[in-house]
């Protein structure tokens, strides 16, 4: 037989597999199945071949994440303005916008025009922030920015084992990631920060209407590092702690008694440290 | 930004063939990550083009986005060469005469298929045109002629790969028994 025949037939095995024979083509490929036994067994190994790889390499399923962000490209909502989506850093991806995120932008972008001006007029005029203020001007202002915009997080999954890798391959920080579902905090997804050009993850979580964003930083880093007391910081609520690598900063719009209820919590979640997953 | 009618279509069209863009992207850049950002970027794509156009068979026509779109990854960030880099037509010339090192036992070979690691590493080892033929064959369960059209090369030439691809898984597979 030559090499062309050989390919040929070959050609052949391979569409008669993948059913792309016309009729005339299976009429001669069942006769030479049925005369020739060499080709009849070349034909069940290929199969064999096909099955494996059909059985072992099986059609994946999307992360729902992923499903999430392509549902929101056309999602039937209002677009972002443009000046907004300008402002947002690149790391944002469109999410699926809720109705009452709207009327909250609404909302927080008048109180933050008032605020703008009296902290402008005053407070910072006044002193020079240290580093702890920096850190927590900066996270709240990511706070406010998400709100606004409508994209409080990058991933939206309130599974752990989707938010995680997701933030893992984002950062340089791996997430700690506590469940805090039954004291009535439900996970729901996470974003990256930058602070001092340092990417941090940050985990969004929901209670009622209300998000809270922890941010993880590491200890090492100036202004980082706090006592656990609720600060204010242009009308947020801020609470920091700190264990012996990672620095806690959480940013809410909640009340200071759930902010701390919150603190508490997560920290708890987290004893004993090592090991032992948060529940 | 784009038209309401464009949104229409690709509600239509993207969504249910997701998991098929997914397992493409992940295929083609080996790496889940990479994958999810192929395939967001696909997703503009195709957006952005059903403002203009209508699709008669959405399945090739998004596919060929998507690894056109892993192409463009690919090459940016400089990861493994999608691109073959050498002359293309030797490895389309057929060669597949499997000579003194076919199979001595069918039996040991059907065994061999058998291993899914081995066999998933022998998929990712083939180059990139072998690669994504028989992924869009046996993953994504394309025609010929999808596979022509999602990868616009003449049909012939998808034979010849998809024969040559399992010639060579085949040959892995033996090879390490």
């Amino acid at each position: 037989m030559t090499d062309r025949d050989m390919n040929e037939r070959l050609l052949r095995l391979n569409a008669a597999l993948d059913g792309e024979l016309d009729a005339m083509a299976s009429l001669g490929f069942e006769r030479e199945m049925r005369d020739d036994p060499a080709f009849a067994a070349e034909y069940r190994r290929l199969a064999a071949l096909r099955d494996a790889v059909r059985r072992h390499a099986p059609r994946e399923a999307a992360p729902p994440a992923l499903a999430d962000r392509i549902a929101a490209l056309a999602a039937p909502t209002p677009p972002v303005p443009a000046s907004q989506t300008a402002a947002a850093p690149e790391t944002v991806v469109p999410f699926r916008r809720r109705a009452w995120l709207d009327r909250r932008a609404l909302a927080v972008a008048a109180s933050f025009a008032i605020l703008g001006f009296a902290v402008g007029a005053g407070l910072t005029s006044l002193r020079s922030p240290s580093a702890a203020d920096a850190v927590a001007q900066r996270l709240v202002a990511d706070f406010a920015r998400a709100e606004i915009a409508g994209q409080p997080f990058d991933v939206a999954s309130s599974d752990r084992h989707t938010v995680k890798p997701w933030l893992a391959a984002h950062a340089t920080i791996s997430a700690e990631i506590a469940d805090l579902a039954q004291e009535g905090f439900a996970l729901e997804g996470g974003r990256i920060a930058v602070v001092d050009r340092v990417p941090a993850p940050t985990l969004v979580y929901r209670k009622r209407e209300h998000l809270i964003a922890v941010t993880e930083l590491p200890a090492t880093m100036a202004g980082s590092r706090g006592a656990g007391a609720i600060e204010t910081v242009d009308g947020f609520h801020v609470a920091r702690w700190s264990d012996a690598n990672l620095s806690y900063v959480a940013v809410s719009d909640i009340d200071e008694n759930e902010l701390a209820a919150f603190a508490e919590a997560f920290r708890a979640a987290q004893k004993p440290a090592g090991e032992s997953p948060a529940r | 930004m784009s038209s309401p009618i464009a949104e229409q279509r690709f509600r239509e069209i993207v969504p249910p063939l997701l998991d098929d863009a997914y397992s493409l992207a992940k295929w083609l850049s080996q790496s889940p990550t990479d994958a999810e950002d192929i395939v967001q970027d696909a997703a503009l794509r195709a957006l952005q083009a059903l403002s203009t156009v209508s699709v008669d068979r959405p399945k090739p026509w998004f596919l060929a986005i998507v690894r056109n779109a892993a192409m463009t990854f690919m090459a940016r960030n400089r990861r493994k060469t999608v691109a073959y880099a050498g002359d293309l037509s030797d490895l389309d010339a057929l060669d597949l005469r499997q000579g003194d090192d076919a199979a001595p036992n069918p039996e040991q070979e059907l065994i061999a298929y058998e291993d899914g690691e081995r066999l998933r590493q022998a998929i990712a080892g083939l180059p990139p045109p072998f690669l994504e033929t028989l992924v869009m064959r046996d993953i994504n369960g394309l025609s010929y002629r999808d596979i022509a059209e999602a990868t616009d090369t003449p049909v012939g030439t998808v034979m010849s790969r998809l024969a040559r691809a399992r010639a060579m898984l085949a040959k892995t597979l033996r090879a390490k028994a």
